[in-house]
């Protein structure tokens, strides 16, 4: 795959004021290397290159470029190898909504997003700009995810198979779909950009247990209004009961049995985007995953980890993201966002106070579209929550663009879910 | 079973593939394994008194249930417009046998009772629907199936269109038996067009004639009406209008009868518009003919005689096969209180009661109303609930894991008599129905241990003095999600005094639930 930077982000400013230290630098530098001796350094601070297997013996060498978690689990055993990077092409439709629709643009004075069609918000980022982090979040948050998706779709099964794991490594197995819509900002499915009568929603969500049996059939639906200041509607359906509950946004933090992940942490991060607050902290280089070899990955019983993946260094953007409601269950989480998907790759969550809390990443596999454009999608990933060694491994593949009816996703449909079937 | 041959048949034309010579083949299986899935549990429930019954279990009443269950269920996923969902429910619970021998001791002079106490050996479905779906917004279920309308948790209030299997007692116990296993499935149709799907705006239409479960579902002849009757139904506590009897031995047996009505009376028809308004979602509905619960359950007074064995015989009729209910429900969201408010209503226009005068005037405990010879009045009655549905944290009780919520549920339920009349009493119980009467509901469950084990707390209270509790811990093994264990306790109290909640004090138990789901 070729490599097609679409929004490269201008650094030149930055760049200038680092060239006029660089010579204070390289002195120091040179200093330094004279004090401690060239062997102190000899490769362990180098970045890793394709080919070099990292492991205990190097873990220095990709500090920082991973979840403080797999850090530990590397300087105890883990390792693997590094591979090229791998590139992915922004879907046409996607660019050129941008190119058309971004210039108006704004932000408003609580962070809102104004003059928004489709598209990337803001394909230029500047990191100097004190609103970067709110920018950086509006970017993730209307990424290219389709206009439709089914998570779960572009497995054999059909479905997102998740793994719940114990500290002992005792394993639970809990499947679900997910049906997503999002009806206003749409690139490629017509009526474009907007379904008629969905002008005030952002997206739609259907999400349906499907094993076990006897979780099969509890459904999700939340409706995410493009008003700022409306919360989202939640509904679930009970099959227990086979009726519908209307559920209070407290449920956003209810993690989902018997995952370690919530509401707020599907996609890393599914808060809406007016109740946060957002800072860039900076760009880095991080390990991850765009290409993944198996679809789940091979990893031991009982263990998160993948065994025979190898790992890939991308740019991505620290983003801090601190909720604006004190009472919310993350005072803090931190996403490493792709800069070219502006999907995100790892996340870190932190408790009240202050500990490490649950760490997230996601492997990538290519996504081939309807039109036969390839795209990114997502596919195995792991959650952990370090604090009491639980972790849920989930693989999670996305048909795109399905042309899903805008009346899939109503309150009707779920009184329709029979267990374990199918409501396409 | 001309209605089951024919959905087979369905079956066979909608799964077989094009070319006859392919039938053992390849396309077959293919076919089954993308459009048919497979699932199901075994379940086997055991359940002891607590209260009542030998330590040696000696007696009949101490060893109360032995119900094992087997229900396959099958998903046939044809296309986008056509599903059909199938199950089979296969029952056995055995009588214990000390029971058949109380009987026989005690009573010699009836027939031995049998040793089977619900048996569910039908291949007729259980779940039979056809899913399809001709146009995008309209969808139609056709076939043996379930439709619940309504908010409340536990207690049912517009969840009346299936009837409800008085097998499953003890009553209100909703952590024993949810009410989806509890509901009786009709065969009928349920229809709903998306008007506006953006609003969630909706028609549905249901109609069910009912034709095939008259004869199970309520009592015909029970020959002792009480706990140990050999009729299911008759579990709950029937005769208690006449509980001190004209004869010399302290048993009264009502010789219940129902006309049938014919097979077009028998429909439940009803049709309800759903819609939302900003955050407020609700519904408008009308049902016309219904399923009465059991406390609903009125009986027409035909007559006493003295019965075998100085028994005295009651002829009852039951009387309210069917009704009118104007319905309505909402759910709303309290942001500020992070609260999910929901509530039902339901107008009974001219709603039997059974009416007697108290004492009764032949040593009848209750007797003949002097204006109600027939022991019914009818009276315009409203029923309605408000909920509160809230998901908090308490982490001091979460010490594993402080993000884990509670989910907490709390209900109200009134129901209104216009133009009440005294000697209003429930026929169950005799006690005596006021004008406004009002139960309270009380739910909290969570997980702990990566939702490993799983308490929930059921309560009931009804300010006269009645209350249930119907605690429930489970475990599913962190190295198998398709085992359940499940210790669940019924346990009722209150005044002792004919009693609603409480006439079942003298049941409490505890049952072991073992499920295996495939």
């Amino acid at each position: 795959m070729k490599f097609i930077v679409h929004y490269p982000s201008p650094l030149a400013f930055r760049f200038a004021i680092r060239e006029s230290r660089i010579a204070l630098h390289g002195f120091l530098l040179g200093l330094l290397l004279l004090l401690i001796g060239p062997s102190e350094l000899s490769g362990q601070q180098a970045e890793p290159k394709p080919g070099d297997t990292i492991g205990p013996h190097n873990w220095e060498r990709v500090k920082g470029m991973v979840g403080d978690n797999l850090l530990d689990r590397i300087k105890q055993g883990y390792s693997f190898k590094i591979k090229e990077p791998t590139r992915y092409d922004v879907p046409r439709e996607y660019v050129e909504a941008t190119k058309r629709y971004s210039g108006k643009v704004r932000l408003g004075a609580d962070g809102e997003l104004l003059n928004y069609v489709a598209g990337r918000p803001f394909p230029q980022i500047e990191p100097r700009d004190p609103q970067a982090g709110q920018k950086v979040a509006w970017n993730f948050y209307w990424r290219w995810q389709g206009d439709d998706f089914k998570n779960g779709g572009g497995t054999q099964a059909g479905k997102v198979i998740r793994y719940a794991i114990e500290k002992d490594g005792s394993e639970r197995r809990a499947d679900f779909v997910a049906y997503f819509l999002f009806p206003r900002t749409r690139v490629t499915l017509d009526p474009k950009p907007v379904i008629p009568g969905y002008e005030h929603i952002d997206s739609l969500q259907l999400r349906i247990d499907s094993y076990p049996r006897d979780s099969a059939g509890t459904a999700t639906f939340e409706i995410r209004y493009a008003d700022p200041k409306r919360p989202d509607d939640l509904y679930l359906y009970i099959p227990s009961l086979r009726r519908i509950r209307r559920a209070s946004t407290t449920q956003r933090c209810q993690t989902l049995a018997p995952s370690e992940f919530n509401l707020d942490d599907i996609d890393f991060f599914r808060g809406k985007i007016t109740d946060f607050n957002y800072r860039l902290l900076g760009e880095k280089k991080a390990l991850v995953n765009y290409a993944q070899k198996n679809v789940p990955y091979q990893r031991k019983q009982g263990d998160y980890l993948p065994i025979d993946e190898m790992w890939e260094i991308q740019d991505v953007y620290v983003l801090e993201i601190t909720p604006k409601d004190p009472s919310y269950c993350y005072p803090k989480k931190i996403l490493w966002v792709d800069k070219v998907a502006y999907e995100a790759t790892w996340g870190m969550t932190w408790d009240r106070k202050g500990d490490y809390w649950k760490e997230l990443a996601l492997f990538r596999i290519p996504a081939k579209l309807p039109d036969g454009q390839v795209a990114w999608q997502q596919g195995t990933g792991y959650g952990v929550n370090v604090q009491n060694g639980r972790s849920t491994v989930l693989t999670t593949t996305r048909a795109y663009n399905q042309g899903f009816s805008p009346s899939l996703f109503t309150l009707d449909t779920m009184q329709r879910i029979m267990r374990g079937g199918n409501v396409e | 079973m001309i209605f089951f041959l024919g959905n087979f048949f369905l079956i066979f034309l909608m799964t077989a593939p094009a070319r006859a010579s392919s039938i053992l083949g390849g396309e077959w299986e293919k076919l089954f394994k993308e459009r048919v899935t497979f699932a199901g549990f075994i379940e086997n429930t055991t359940g002891l008194s607590i209260v009542a019954g030998d330590s040696k279990f000696t007696t009949s009443n101490r060893f109360i249930m032995n119900r094992f269950v087997i229900q396959p269920e099958f998903n046939f996923d044809f296309d986008e417009r056509v599903k059909l969902f199938i199950s089979w429910r296969f029952v056995k619970e055995p009588r214990y046998n000390k029971e058949a021998r109380d009987r026989r001791r005690n009573v010699p002079s009836l027939s031995p009772l049998e040793n089977t106490f619900y048996d569910e050996d039908s291949l007729k479905p259980w779940e039979m629907v056809w899913d399809i779906h001709p146009i995008d917004r309209l969808s139609l279920r056709i076939g043996r199936q379930f439709i619940s309308w309504g908010e409340t948790d536990g207690l049912r209030l517009l969840d009346v269109i299936n009837p409800q299997d008085g097998t499953f007692s003890p009553p209100a116990a909703a952590n024993l038996f949810s009410l989806d296993e509890t509901r009786i499935p009709l065969w009928g149709l349920r229809a709903s067009y998306r008007l506006v799907p953006a609003s969630n705006t909706a028609l549905e239409f249901i109609a069910m004639p009912g034709y095939d479960e008259r004869r199970k579902r309520v009592d015909e002849s029970a020959p002792t009406a009480g706990r140990w009757a050999p009729h299911p139904e008759t579990r709950i506590a029937l005769g208690r209008l006449f509980a001190n009897p004209i004869g010399a031995a302290p048993v009264v047996i009502p010789s219940i009868s129902r006309v049938w009505p014919d097979a077009g009376d028998n429909w439940r028809i009803g049709g309800r518009v759903i819609h939302s308004i900003g955050k407020l979602n609700f519904g408008l509905g009308y049902i016309w003919g219904f399923n009465p619960q059991p406390g609903d359950l009125t009986f027409k007074l035909l007559g006493t005689s003295l019965g075998p064995g100085g028994t005295t015989i009651a002829r009852l009729r039951l009387f309210n096969d069917r009704t009118s209910i104007f319905a309505g429900h909402f759910n709303y969201p309290l942001e500020q209180l992070k609260t999910a408010l929901k509530g039902e209503i339901a107008l009974y226009p001219s709603k039997p009661f059974n009416i007697s005068k108290y004492p009764g005037s032949s040593g009848l405990k209750a007797g003949p109303h002097p204006r109600h010879g027939d022991g019914i009045t009818e009276k315009n009655t409203l029923r309605y609930s408000l909920g509160l549905d809230r998901s908090t944290l308490i982490p001091f009780l979460h010490p594993d894991d402080p993000w884990r919520v509670f989910n907490l549920s709390f209900q109200i339920f009134q129901s209104i008599i216009f133009d009440h009349e005294d000697g209003i009493r429930a026929f169950s119980t005799a006690e005596k129905i006021k004008q406004v009467s009002t139960s309270l509901t009380f739910r909290v469950s969570t997980g702990y241990f990566g939702d490993t084990v799983l308490p929930d707390v059921f309560v009931g209270y009804d300010p006269e003095g009645y209350w249930l509790a119907n605690p429930a811990v489970s475990y599913v093994p962190p190295w198998n999600e398709k085992m359940r264990l499940s210790l669940i306790a019924a346990l009722y109290g209150g005044r002792n005094k004919f009693k609603s909640f409480g006439s079942f004090d003298e049941k409490d138990s505890i049952f072991l639930k073992m499920r295996y789901q495939f």
